[in-house]
Parts: structure tokens; C-alpha cells; sequence
């Protein structure tokens, strides 16, 4: 069994999950001493209609409440300035952040530049920059993102934050916020946890609250992931997913961002795809490779994938190779339930061969030491083939 | 192979752990940088005798020397503490100026300090006032906390149970401010556990998780808690039993209280502990041993309900092998047993003084904690207890005494009687 | 650049209306149940005089409160718990909350489960009143609905359940 020797975690985010869980809002906001919260949401969320139901909400609460709901980037710090101002002038005291992907950038970094009166974003951003605590900052997903909305980063220009206190307070996961009709966005943000939560569970740098988060999300997408794709309308599994979001964005930190991730990242700009939808092609193939070479914990992942039942049916010996096949069985069945709109390799997704190298070069970082060209190469090999490095 | 959707999603579910976890083997060293990053430099720590007896402050206090200067030193909280008390120990806080409060022991002494901290953030001298939910409504002084039994998981929780001896209530705080900042989980702090100590805190620790894993505010996420409790418990408890010096199995069991603790501040517990606090109040018990024994009947009584919660607990109790042997409409039993047998062997293990039934709870001099004479009493206590709002089944007090009788007599529950509508 | 605007959200007068009614009459049901049936009695007997228990919807209402006299005797006392010293507050969280527990969707326990129930005082008193409404629950609603409302539905005479249900009505409708 698992021991982690020394560690330390912490994880500031509750969740509160399922029907009516947005009424659940005023008594949330008072209980974190909050009054008068401004709600922010970027255009497009606010034109589906999400911020009205956030609204109707607060009837009967007595709160009043601001409303910023037609953001549209440019991103930048003016207007985050331009935000602060509004906040300030009308005494709000907390902040209610609707949508996904970087309207939440937006309301992190607004949080610190309110919280901070004397000093400039610039100052304040780098690795733990931010030393006090914010104000209450609740956060209401909905379809989509980018897998850093809990995580303790945020990103506004060219400044980078990183705090424990740039966390949310309070997700709120309401099934009329999170269901989507476009199965791409859906897979993609599942995809996403799933890398992120994968890595953080077979990371050497694991502990025992981590692995909590990061099984959950495992869970999560393993066993609702299909269902939703299926029905897209399924409010248990859209909000189970959204969980799953929730979840490894908890756990995604420098220590357990992996090989999947920086190649995800990096053929999603590379060739113009959905991040998540690289993720999960190359997932199956990080995991093998990581197992084969880096001893990871890859294992443990059966109980999560599989369950009670499936996990004490298989033979310890075999688990590191059933793990990677059910995973690259997920992304064959989401082919199969989406008519090939999902891609299974490389390949399918339209990079050409002769850019492998490419790719296995751009990935080298120094975010994540100790992965080398080879290592990168190797993989992107298999995931634009199909077939995973395997013991024996 | 196919997936199936299996975890039990609930409508609607709360979950938060805000507490932030250090844990090692000489972790304690860290709780001055800690304490920094709270802003704070001068703690009062309090604790209780039997702590400070055993030596563990000097080991804190050697540790931390070098980092804080030590505000205060309170080393005399009883297992009863109350609002009195607290007010005492506030008035020493503000008179040597301490800025954070460190709590080194059990459940009681961390909800003393959490009192202290609420009269001194609050700048009150009617703590009661506070009382209820959502009371609070600013973060309090930074609260780091130094559990030294592995059992009762209040370094997680946000509620405080305040006695008030003069009004003869005990009164529940609960709010987020109450969490404390920091849990520090130093397997130093545990190592000195006598055996029978070790038993009983643990299985408390191991009734957190199994009743946060079948009552009915349970989800995903405190069920997950609840299985790497489990899981760490039963591999570790019987091995730290037979060899006290073992560091490693002490600091599992830390963390399994820790994890039990999350899982049980989120989905809280059912009637396993409404029985235990009463059996507490009334007789005396300690919380763990009436735990211990209160367990498989919690389990029998529930089982109609939720068998098929209790047969998942098979699987990190007893590993993946015997789940696999054994056939799913036998793994509910199977768990009842195990946790039997578990019981069993802790009595032998700790050559008598665990108990496995409260007939054989006995005092210093020998005599019946538990007389046969005061369990309707304990019926009756139980009743009142706020823990049977979550448990699957209800209990009336004819249910309480059956029950209990089953649990004085060491017999298993008559399934036949347990009713069902 | 950005816009701004300062909203004041509205009510929800139907929901508000029906939750009254609800209140209203679980209030005088409980009052009858009191005089009528014998463990509601007995639960009553055990708590102190002039006990005076709120149930009602945060923050502004609906509420009902019952309460025990001078003399023992348990009386619905209306709508405003303000100006009223209450011992006990049951508080439903939010007034979806309220609609989900009457109409049946949710239950007392899993209410209090989601956190949409709050409650403010002697935690065995509590106790008491939930097993109160749970009688209450039984007399009011038909077999199928009052299994979803309660744990355990409670195996009792011809007698106790029917002409019980009777009188209950007859005095909450009447309101003696």
C-alpha cells in the first residue's frame, strides 16, 4: 500500500453539487461574511441565459447584487482595473465568477488586484505572491474549460499567478448551469481531468488527500464520461462531470503536471485542436510509457477505472497494461458514440507523421524536468500509431 | 470491458476538507514557518495532562523553540472542559498577547482551543453567543492543530461541541472559521499510544468512516475518504498494536483519522455514535471503546437498508481477494464479521483490555462501567442525539434497547426483530 | 468598457404562498396531533413549559410556530416568530428548498442531509420535534406519499390511523 513519507496539502474549495444547489448561494455567501457580491460572466455565458438563472437565485434573499455580464476580452489588466473600479465604488465584498476557461482568470486576478489596494498586478504575480488571504470568491461553472478554474494559477497578460488563495471558496455545480449539447466541449474538458487527475495519481509527488481528488475525478469521468456523451442532457452525469473539472483542477499543481499535459498543450497550439482532445489521444500511451520507464503508480489507477468489482478480478501483474487498455477503450468507445467526431490516434486528428519530431522537441520544458526528447518522441510515436509500449 | 455507473451519485451533496495537512515523521519542525505564513509569532498552546505527562509538549515545545516565541503554555485541560475554563484561558491569551492558538491532544482539547479562539477573535466574554451555525461571521487567529490520538478527526471539522456546566447544555458551534488552519500530523505525536489505547482510538476512527460510508448523507467524495481511512486502518491497526515503535503504521493511522475525519464532517454519522455519546454521557465510557463494541450492531441493525453499501466496505477491509472470493450477497455479512473479528483480536492483542462487549467494560477497580440497570437510560439519551437524523433506519426506544442489550451481551442482533416499513 | 448594473431580485410570491399554507396547516396538525395522539403527547410532555418551536423558511419567511403554554398545553401560535422567544428553529435554507421538502421530494432527514435544514437550539429537542412531524406526516398524507416523507412507516392500528387521521383533520381544518 501507499505511504507518502512527509507532505503537506491543503485545499481551500468546497463544492456543493447538484439540484438547486445555486439557491444554496445567498446562505453560502453569508456564511463567508459576504453582502454584496459582484457576479462576473463573459458574454456568451450570459446570453444562454446562465446569469439570469443566477439571479432568479437570490429572489426572496434580500440581497443586492452587481452584475458585470457582458466581459469580452481583450483580457487585460485595464480591465481588470476598469473591474476593480466598479467593486470598489460600490462597496461589493465578494465575488461570484459564472462560466469557464478565462472569464475565471478574470475573477481570480480581479480578486487579488481588489484585495490589494497599494500595490500593482505586476508585484504581486509569480510563484506565491499573493501571502494573505482574498475575498470570498465563489465560482459557477458551466459547460467547458480549460482545467485550471480551481487550481490555485491564474493568468492575466503575461503575468502568471500562484497562490493557494486564488482558489475558489465555493464551486458551485448546479445542473441547469452545466449541461452542453456539443459532445466536443464535453469530451475535451473530461479529458482534460481526467490527464490532469491521471498524472496527479500516479505522480511520485501523490499524498493521501491528493489521491481523494484525484480518484474522485478518475471516477467521475470513468463512469459518467460515455453516459453523458450518449445524453448529452443527463444532469447527474453533466454535473458529475463538471465534478470531475472541479476535482483535478484541485490537484493540478507544478509537482504533478505530466508528460500528457505538455503534449496536449503543445499539439493542441500546434495544430489547432482542443487541448483536451489531445490529452486524451495521448493519455493512454503517457501512461504505459510512464510505467515502463518512471515506475509510476499506474496500478492503482484499475480501482478508480474499474470499480470494486472489475479491480479485485484482475491479477495485480496485469493491472498496469489493463489500466492503459481501458483508457485507450474509453477513447475507442467515445469514436464509436460521437461517429468518429472524437479521434482515437494521432492520425485520425490529422497530424502529419513528419512533425513528430516537432512536436517531441517544442514539448522539452523546464516546467517538467526529466523527460527527454526521446521520451517525448517515443510517445507521440505510439498515440499517432495506436499501440502502447507494454511490458512483455 | 464495460463501465458501469456505480458510485452512488446523491441529488444534491456538500463537500469541503479546508484544513491543510502536514504530515511526517518530524513534521512539527514546520509548524513555526507555518505559523509565519498565518502571520502569526506568538502561540498559546494548550493541551491536557496526560499529554503533557507523557512528555509530548516537551517534544513540541524543543521543536518549535527555535522558530516562535511560545506565548503561553496551558497544560491542564480537562477531558470536560467548558465555558468557564475558556474564559480563564482567553483571559491568559490576551494577558501575555499570543496571536495564534496551538492545540496539542484530542477532541476535547481542540474544541477548547477553538472556543478560546472564538471568545478572543470575537472579542466576547459570552462565548454562547456565538452558538448555532453561521454565527461567526470573520476568520478567527490561526488555529494549528496537533492531534495525539489518531482517533477523533476534530483537526478537520468545523463545529465545536461546548459544554456550558452552569446551564447544563452543551452547545454546537459550527461555522468555516472553526477549521483550524493547519493539522499537523507528526507521527512522534502518537508513538507513545499505549496498546489498548491505540485499539480503541482507531476503531473510532474506523466508526467515523464505515457510518460516513452507510448513512445517508454520504457522497463521492467523503466515500472515497472513507475507503483510504478504512483501508489504512484495517492494514495497519492490529500490526501497530503488536509493535507500538512502529513509525510508519503510527503515521498511517494519523492519517486515517485525518481522512475519517474529512469523510465524517461532510456526511456525518449515524446511530453507532448517537448510542456511543450516550453510553459516554451516562456511563462514562471512553468514546472509542463504546465505539468499538457499538459498531457491528450499528452495522446488523442498518443492514436492511443499505447491505449494499456495507458490502462495498468488504473490499478495503479485507483487500481485493477475499472481495473477489467472496459472493456479493454475502460481502455485507462478511463485513459485520471481519469487524468482529477485528474486535476479537484486539482484545487478545491487547491481552484483555479492549473490549469486545459492554459487559466486559470494566472500571479501575474492576467494576461494570455499564450496568444492565442504566440502558434504558442510555435509550433514552440516545434518542435526543442529533446523529439519528442521518442514519438509514429510525430507531425508537424499544430499537435503543435491543440494541444495547445485544451489545452488553456480546450476541448478534436478532434480525428478526429489527422492523422495517 | 464593462457594463454595470445593480439588481435587487424580486420574491417568489407563488412558492412563498404555497409554503404558507403548508406551514399553516402542518402547524395546526401538529397543535391537534398533540391532543389526539398519545406519543405526540408524550414527546411534548418531556419538553420544558412554555417551549416554543419556529419552523420556517430563511430569511424572510414563511414561519409557523407551536408552542406549549404555561399550563403544558401546545397551541399554534401563528405565523411571526418576531416578539416571540423561540427555544428551537428548525430553518429551511432557501425557498426551493422549502418547495422540494413539501412537496414531497425531499424528506426531512435528507433535507437536513443537504444542508437546506438548519437547526438552532437543544439538539434533543430537535430530536423530539422531528419525531412529531413524523407522526404528524402519517396521519396527514396517504400510505404512498408519507413513505417518501418518513424513514420507517410505522405499523399501527385500524383504530390509532384512521380515526386519528380523522380527528387531526377535523381539528386542524377547525383549529381547536
Amino acid at each position: 500500500m501507499f505511504l507518502p513519507n512527509e507532505y503537506e496539502f491543503s485545499c481551500f474549495v468546497k463544492i456543493n453539487s447538484g439540484t438547486r444547489a445555486l439557491e444554496h448561494l445567498p446562505h453560502e455567501l453569508d456564511a463567508l461574511n459576504a453582502r454584496k457580491p459582484l457576479i462576473v460572466a463573459g458574454k456568451d455565458v450570459s446570453k444562454e441565459g446562465h446569469v439570469r438563472k443566477l439571479m432568479s437565485a437570490f429572489r426572496d434573499s434580500g440581497m443586492t447584487i452587481g452584475v458585470c455580464d457582458d466581459i469580452s476580452g481583450p483580457f487585460d489588466a485595464p480591465l481588470i482595473e476598469a473591474i476593480t473600479n466598479l467593486y470598489r465604488n460600490k462597496d461589493h465584498d465578494s465575488i461570484v465568477a459564472v462560466g469557464s476557461g478565462s472569464i475565471v482568470d478574470v475573477a481570480k486576478v480581479l480578486n487579488v488586484s481588489v484585495s490589494y489596494g497599494g500595490r500593482t498586478l505586476r508585484e504581486l504575480a509569480g510563484k506565491n505572491g499573493i501571502p494573505n488571504p482574498l475575498d470570498p470568491f465563489i465560482f459557477v461553472p458551466t459547460a467547458g474549460g480549460d482545467g485550471y478554474e480551481t487550481s490555485r494559477y491564474a493568468e492575466i497578460e503575461d503575468m502568471k499567478f500562484s497562490s493557494d488563495f486564488l482558489m475558489p471558496d465555493l464551486v458551485v455545480i448546479d445542473p441547469r448551469m452545466v449541461t452542453s449539447r456539443d459532445t466536443r466541449i464535453i469530451v475535451a474538458t473530461a479529458m482534460t481531468a481526467l490527464a490532469h487527475a491521471v498524472e496527479a495519481y500516479t505522480s511520485p509527488a501523490k499524498n493521501h488527500i491528493t489521491d481523494i481528488y484525484a480518484h474522485a475525478a478518475i471516477k467521475y469521468v470513468a463512469e459518467y464520461l460515455i453516459p453523458v456523451v450518449r445524453h448529452p442532457a443527463d444532469r447527474d452525469g453533466s454535473c458529475a462531470l463538471a465534478n470531475a473539472a472541479c476535482m483535478a483542477g484541485c490537484v493540478v499543481s507544478d509537482m504533478t503536471m505530466g508528460m500528457a499535459h505538455i503534449l496536449g498543450e503543445t499539439i493542441g497550439a500546434m495544430f489547432g485542436i482542443t487541448p483536451g482532445i489531445c490529452m486524451g489521444i495521448v493519455l493512454p500511451y503517457t501512461v504505459a510509457h510512464r510505467a515502463l520507464h518512471f515506475g509510476a503508480r499506474t496500478a492503482d489507477l484499475i480501482l478508480p477505472l474499474a470499480g470494486f468489482d472489475d479491480c479485485a478480478k484482475i491479477s495485480p501483474s496485469l493491472s498496469d497494461a489493463v489500466a492503459v487498455t481501458m483508457m485507450i477503450d474509453l477513447q475507442h468507445e467515445l469514436n464509436g458514440q460521437t461517429h468518429g467526431g472524437i479521434p482515437r490516434t494521432l492520425e485520425e486528428a490529422d497530424v502529419p507523421p513528419y512533425m513528430l519530431q516537432d512536436i517531441a522537441e517544442r514539448c522539452i520544458t523546464d516546467d517538467l524536468p526529466g523527460y527527454t526528447y526521446s521520451d517525448y518522441l517515443t510517445v507521440v510515436k505510439q498515440a499517432w500509431e495506436g499501440s502502447p509500449a507494454m511490458n512483455g | 470491458m464495460r463501465r458501469a455507473v456505480r458510485m452512488h451519485l446523491p441529488g444534491y451533496y456538500e463537500f469541503s476538507a479546508r484544513v491543510k495537512v502536514v504530515s511526517g515523521h518530524r513534521v512539527l519542525e514546520k509548524i513555526p514557518a507555518e505559523l509565519r505564513k498565518l502571520g502569526a509569532s506568538k502561540p498559546f498552546i494548550v493541551t491536557d495532562n496526560g499529554v503533557s505527562s507523557a512528555g509530548l509538549l516537551e517534544i513540541v515545545t524543543d521543536s518549535i523553540r527555535s522558530g516562535v516565541t511560545i506565548g503561553a503554555v496551558a497544560d491542564d485541560i480537562p477531558q470536560d472542559s467548558d465555558v468557564c475554563i475558556i474564559n480563564d484561558l482567553a483571559g491568559i491569551f490576551r494577558e501575555r498577547g499570543c496571536d495564534s492558538l496551538i492545540a496539542l491532544g484530542g477532541g476535547s482539547v481542540i474544541d477548547t482551543a477553538k472556543g478560546i479562539n472564538i471568545v478572543i477573535s470575537e472579542n466576547t466574554y459570552d462565548l454562547m453567543k456565538f452558538s448555532g451555525a453561521g454565527r461567526l461571521k470573520r476568520a478567527l487567529k490561526p488555529l494549528i492543530a496537533v492531534p495525539t490520538t489518531a482517533g477523533t478527526g476534530s483537526e478537520t471539522t468545523m463545529v465545536a461541541v461546548i459544554a456550558d456546566h452552569e446551564r447544563q447544555r452543551k452547545m454546537l458551534f459550527v461555522s468555516y472559521f472553526l477549521v483550524p488552519d493547519v493539522a499537523v500530523l507528526d507521527s512522534r505525536m502518537t508513538l507513545s499510544l499505549p496498546p489498548a489505547m491505540t485499539a480503541a482510538t482507531a476503531m473510532d476512527a474506523l466508526c467515523h468512516a464505515v457510518e460516513a460510508y452507510t448513512c445517508l448523507a454520504k457522497n463521492p467524495m467523503s466515500d472515497i475518504c472513507a475507503l483510504e481511512a478504512i483501508e489504512l486502518i484495517s492494514r495497519n491497526l492490529l500490526h501497530v498494536v503488536n509493535n507500538p515503535g512502529d513509525k510508519d503504521g503510527r503515521l498511517a493511522l494519523a492519517n486515517a483519522a485525518t481522512l475519517a475525519g474529512m469523510a465524517f464532517s461532510n456526511s456525518m454519522v449515524g446511530m453507532v455514535h448517537a448510542l456511543g455519546h450516550s453510553v459516554g454521557s451516562v456511563c462514562g465510557v471512553p468514546h472509542g471503546m463504546a465505539m468499538s463494541v457499538l459498531l457491528p450492531y450499528g452495522l446488523e441493525y442498518n443492514m436492511h437498508k443499505v447491505s449494499h453499501f456495507i458490502a462495498e466496505l468488504l473490499f478495503p477491509l479485507a483487500g481485493s481477494e477475499i472481495f473477489a472470493r467472496t459472493p456479493k450477497h454475502l460481502r455485507a455479512e462478511r463485513v459485520v464479521t471481519i469487524i468482529r473479528k477485528l474486535n476479537q483480536d484486539l482484545h487478545d492483542a491487547t491481552g484483555g483490555r479492549h473490549a469486545r462487549f459492554f459487559g466486559e467494560v470494566l472500571d479501575r477497580h474492576g467494576a461494570h462501567m455499564v450496568e444492565k440497570e442504566k440502558i434504558p437510560d442510555i435509550a433514552r439519551t440516545a434518542l435526543g442525539d442529533g446523529a439519528l437524523f442521518y442514519n438509514p433506519e429510525d430507531l425508537d426506544y424499544d430499537d435503543m434497547l435491543m440494541v444495547m442489550e445485544g451489545a452488553w451481551e456480546g450476541v448478534p442482533l436478532k434480525r428478526n426483530l429489527i422492523k422495517s416499513g | 468598457m464593462v457594463s454595470y448594473r445593480e439588481v435587487k431580485p424580486g420574491g417568489k410570491p407563488f412558492k412563498r404562498a404555497y409554503v404558507a399554507v403548508m406551514l399553516w396547516f402542518v402547524g395546526r396538525a401538529v397543535q391537534a396531533a398533540a391532543r389526539v395522539d398519545r406519543a405526540v403527547a408524550r414527546e411534548f410532555d418531556d419538553l420544558p413549559d412554555s417551549f416554543t418551536f419556529c419552523l420556517g423558511v430563511e430569511p424572510r419567511g414563511p414561519f409557523m410556530v407551536v408552542g406549549k403554554s404555561k399550563k403544558g398545553r401546545v397551541k399554534y401560535l401563528g405565523w411571526n416568530p418576531a416578539g416571540k422567544e423561540i427555544d428551537l428553529a428548525m430553518r429551511i435554507q432557501n425557498m426551493e428548498a422549502a418547495i422540494l421538502l413539501f412537496t414531497f421530494q425531499e424528506n426531512n432527514a435528507l433535507s437536513a442531509c443537504r444542508n437546506r435544514i438548519t437547526v438552532d437550539g437543544d439538539i434533543p429537542a430537535a430530536c423530539a420535534m422531528m419525531r412529531v412531524i413524523d407522526i404528524v406526516e402519517v396521519y396527514l398524507l396517504p400510505k404512498m406519499i408519507a413513505r417518501l416523507a418518513i424513514k420507517r412507516y410505522p405499523s399501527w392500528s385500524f383504530r390509532r390511523k384512521y380515526l386519528g387521521r380523522i380527528r387531526i383533520y377535523f381539528r386542524s381544518v377547525l383549529g381547536y
